[in-house]
């Protein structure tokens, strides 16, 4: 459809982030959405401002300045909506991300049921898990009302009972939650959300709902074993949304701005991808991963259905000592192709983690900021696999066949070689069968996200206008050889008629070289019972493929990547992994 | 570009808030001078409740419980007191398990509070109370010197302060640590063995300022018994000479040290103040500030760090380090004279 059939209109997403405000600008352009510009300026939603339309206020006039359109006016703000002689902008959304993770207590009846579920919905938002509470932690009603109160939560999470079933138990708990929610001055009680068995919603209601900010979704586990977590995490969002807005300054002048549409970063993130999922190839799944400088957001969608997990303190700035704490130094340093100290990496990473807008002086420090990107993605992966669909891939331990899969963030952006974006997915996310690695150059996912609820044109059209950077086509065949074992044989079909094949051996990494765009069939004939996602092992055939910023990129490495126990044969490897690269960079 | 001000002075204003996040009892006026160890306010911080079951107590129905209770939310008990009962052959009871206040009563049950000691939350500081923040506690302020850290421990105290030597340009060791420095908050260079860390809390020290510490001490340091600030990072360097001059100039004097651990969006930084005597009303420092020619500027990453310079010049446009990164870059000249180029984002003001 072409936007003249549609009431055009102009629009501003701004991203409140934990280090960066970005502003984007979306307007028609020869008749279709296009992204314009972006304007960024530091986040001011914590000290010393408290007030994140500064932030959002400095980013604008930087976009203004880049765009030569007005869209401020010193007496009434940003300029909603567009005027005739093309000042302001139509419609303004945001997204946020900046601020402390909320803090949840989960409660549910079996640790092994009810609350995994709750652990999961809780996992969807930017929130920290300070306290769990259930029927076999063998604590009286009075521990657990004075766990509550010591606690003192943004958000307890209720779950438990699939649809008619267990009643009383749960009311039992729901009792010490609703004495210590009471007990609490008003303006400390937490929010409450209810996503349990449905028979006891109204007992519930009647309990809970002049205590506390009570909200209530259908059961997140209406029989044993499915889990239906969607409303839940609808609802979840929304409590995101008012805790937000009760705790940063400025957010409701922004809200007024968008007239409502404001939603977490994480959240239209994961739409982002869910729509995607929708509109491309229904046979695979889209994979996002976001690496920011606090947190991590990994999406994964398949046919519309999405899972959504995102990783407080685990990222690249203020994040960075999270990565350490949550793995290890030998689990970064694996991933580096040159030799540093403990003390260099340690510290390194520590004074990132105090000092996140600080850039990298040498090469050392930018392979120190990369192999911490490589393992939080890996970590991340690690635990969000699990829950994805298993009849779709590799399973297990190794992500089902994506296509495609999108990275973003400053650290992959930014990066001063092209094949480094690369390095990071393929390494972090490992990656099987044919796939497509792309980079959100310039931030959009989250903006399209909540833009595509209300204007899905817009995403679909700037999504087709080439906006994310095709950083290679990726063949990961599966399968166990011995290394140097030929384990497949591939033709390449140029569009000008020729042709040539390729010998594949394991454990090598090696790329083809097919400039940037260009369109070529690939023939595929595994060897070894290996299988490169083609209807099982040892099957051949056809696929069409587009040449990245690197080519096409044949990891033949084994998956998953292993490592040697001498750090020094890991750093070679590594550093001849980085030379192949880097003869494309 | 806008950047973050180190908040690093000789003589400036300084005005904190000290709340407790409870409710509880505000015990100065405004306009009171406080020291360090004056109860700002009090609180029962984490109280704590018993949910007595009435009703199983008498061994009788939630309805006929609630008949039975003797007591009513708001009453204050001593322990032994009669809640509920008698009732029975045997006259039943329920006692106060300790003494406390009945909170809530119904449904045959009662939720108690316990008597429990209160929080008494410290100025930490000098100064004058300027503000009363109702139930929560007040604001200070005072004049002074200002040191701000980039990690603590969390640990806050009071004392002397006691540089270890006159220019804090070397490790601290072992050796260095005698019995002089007993009940003294000691500033040093850097500390890289964890040693040093518990030899001073052997003599004991009251306090350790440091201008860069291992990483690798982290957790050893979190664990010691005495504050600890880090005023500059991880690393083995020297302290910042402006914080040095600061901290020699005023050896044997007072030094408030609150090491709380840093909250970058909250605005806490682990800092020292020391209150002087001033005649004059320097202004409350800025936050942020735009980095341009002229200012004075901190190294806050790379071999330069910590050192002070001047900013020369920003360098028009992005240009390109030999890592490949692309970013603007400030001209700088340092204390010693010798010129350097930084990216701006490695750059924090500093104010005299």
């Amino acid at each position: 459809m072409d936007t003249t059939t549609v009431a055009a209109k102009s629009v501003i997403a701004v991203d409140i982030g934990s280090t960066i405000t970005r502003s984007l600008f979306f307007d028609v352009v020869s008749g279709k959405y296009r992204f314009v510009a972006f304007g960024s300026a530091p986040t001011t939603a914590g000290a010393p401002n408290f007030d994140v339309t500064e932030g959002i206020w400095r980013s604008l006039e930087e976009l203004q300045y880049i765009t030569g359109r007005a869209l401020l006016s010193e007496k009434d703000g940003v300029i909603i909506p567009s005027t005739p002689d093309n000042q302001g902008v139509d419609i303004m959304v945001a997204t946020m991300s900046a601020g402390e993770p909320i803090s949840v207590v989960t409660v549910g009846l079996l640790n092994t049921v009810s609350l995994q579920n709750a652990r999961h919905l809780a996992h969807t938002t930017y929130a920290n898990i300070v306290a769990e509470i259930s029927l076999n932690d063998h604590r009286t009603s009075s521990d657990r009302i004075n766990l509550l109160i010591r606690k003192r939560p943004d958000l307890i999470i209720i779950t438990g009972g699939t649809n008619n079933g267990a009643s009383n138990s749960l009311l039992s708990i729901l009792e010490s939650i609703g004495l210590s929610s009471y007990m609490l001055d008003e303006s400390q009680r937490p929010h409450i959300l209810y996503t349990g068995n449905e028979q006891l919603q109204d007992e519930v209601k009647a309990g809970l709902s002049k205590i506390s900010k009570l909200r209530i979704a259908a059961n997140i586990q209406p029989v044993l074993g499915e889990e239906n977590i969607h409303p839940a995490q609808t609802e979840i969002n929304e409590v995101y949304k008012d805790i937000r807005k009760k705790q940063a300054g400025g957010l409701r002048e922004v809200i007024s701005w968008t007239e409502g549409t404001f939603t977490s970063t994480a959240s239209a993130f994961g739409r982002v991808i869910r729509f995607l999922s929708e509109k491309y190839e229904p046979g695979k799944g889209v994979l996002g991963v976001d690496i920011g400088s606090d947190a991590t957001i990994m999406a994964a969608a398949f046919n519309g259905e999405e899972t959504l997990r995102v990783f407080p303190g685990l990222g690249v700035g203020s994040g960075s000592a999270g990565v350490l704490e949550k793995n290890s130094l030998e689990l970064i340093k694996r991933w580096m192709p040159i030799e540093l100290s403990d003390k260099e990496v340690r510290d390194y990473i520590y004074n990132k983690s105090i000092y996140p807008s600080s850039l990298p002086l040498d090469s050392d420090q930018v392979e120190i900021e990369l192999a911490l990107a490589k393992q939080a993605i890996r970590y991340a992966a690690e635990l969000i696999i699990p829950g994805l669909p298993k009849q779709l891939g590799a399973g297990g331990t190794l992500l089902p066949y994506m296509e495609p899969i999108i990275g973003s963030g400053r650290i992959l952006t930014l990066a001063p070689k092209r094949y480094q974006p690369l390095s990071v997915l393929l390494d972090g996310l490992q990656p099987s069968g044919v796939t497509t690695l792309a980079l959100d150059q310039n931030g959009l996912l989250p903006g399209l996200g909540i833009v595509s609820e209300t204007n899905p044109l817009l995403t679909v059209q700037v999504i087709e206008s080439s906006t994310f950077l095709n950083l290679g086509t990726i063949i990961a065949p599966l399968g166990v050889a011995r290394p140097g074992t030929t384990i497949l044989r591939i033709q390449v079909n140029r569009e000008n008629g020729r042709s040539f094949t390729r010998e594949i051996k394991y454990g090598s990494l090696s790329i083809l070289p097919v400039e940037l765009g260009e369109k070529v069939s690939l023939h595929l004939r595994p060897l070894n019972r290996f299988d490169v996602g083609m209807g099982g092992p040892g099957k051949s055939g056809k696929v069409n493929a587009v040449g990245g910023v690197l080519g096409i990129v044949i990891d033949a490495r084994g998956r998953p990547l292993q490592f040697s126990p001498d750090l020094e044969k890991n750093i070679k490897r590594n550093e001849q992994w980085r030379k192949t690269f880097s003869k494309y960079e | 570009m806008i950047s973050k001000v180190k908040h690093i002075h000789a003589n400036t204003s300084i005005k904190r808030e000290r709340v407790l996040p409870v409710a509880g009892h505000v015990l100065v006026r405004r306009m009171q001078k406080v020291s360090p160890a004056d109860v700002i306010v009090v609180a029962p911080l984490v109280p704590q409740f018993i949910l007595l079951d009435i009703a199983q107590g008498l061994n009788v129905n939630p309805a006929r419980a609630d008949e039975l209770l003797q007591r009513a939310a708001g009453e204050d008990l001593v322990q032994g007191d009669v809640i509920a009962g008698p009732v029975g052959m045997f006259q039943r009871v329920v006692r106060a398990p300790q003494a406390g206040v009945v909170k809530m009563a119904g449904e045959g049950k009662v939720l108690f509070e316990i008597s429990s000691p209160e929080y008494e939350l410290q100025a930490g500081m000098e100064g004058t109370i300027t503000n009363i923040i109702p139930e929560r506690g007040a604001i200070i302020e005072t004049k002074g010197s200002l040191i701000q850290g980039v990690w603590g421990n969390g640990k806050i105290t009071y004392g002397v302060v006691q540089p270890t030597s006159n220019e804090m340009l070397q490790e601290l060791v072992v050796e260095q640590l005698n019995i002089g420095f007993r009940g003294a908050i000691i500033s040093a260079g850097f500390c890289r063995q964890p040693e040093v860390l518990e030899a001073a809390g052997i003599v004991p020290i009251k306090g350790l300022i440091l201008g860069s510490m291992s990483s690798s001490l982290i957790p050893l340091a979190r664990k010691m018994d005495y504050p600890i600030m880090v005023i500059d990072g991880f690393r083995e360097t020297p302290m910042n000479k402006a914080a040095e001059a600061i901290l020699i100039q005023n050896k044997d004097k007072n030094i408030a040290l609150n090491a709380q651990e840093l909250d970058t969006f909250k605005g806490n930084f682990p800092e020292g103040i020391i209150s002087q005597s001033s005649t004059t009303e320097p202004d409350l420092p800025s936050e942020a500030e735009t980095l341009k020619a002229g200012k004075k500027v901190i190294i806050i990453n790379g071999p330069e760090s910590p050192q002070i310079g001047k900013i020369d010049k920003i360098i028009s446009g992005k240009q390109v380090l030999s890592n490949g990164i692309e970013t603007r870059l400030a001209e700088i000249t340092l204390a010693n004279e010798k010129s350097t180029t930084i990216p701006l984002t490695n750059l924090e003001i500093l104010k005299d």
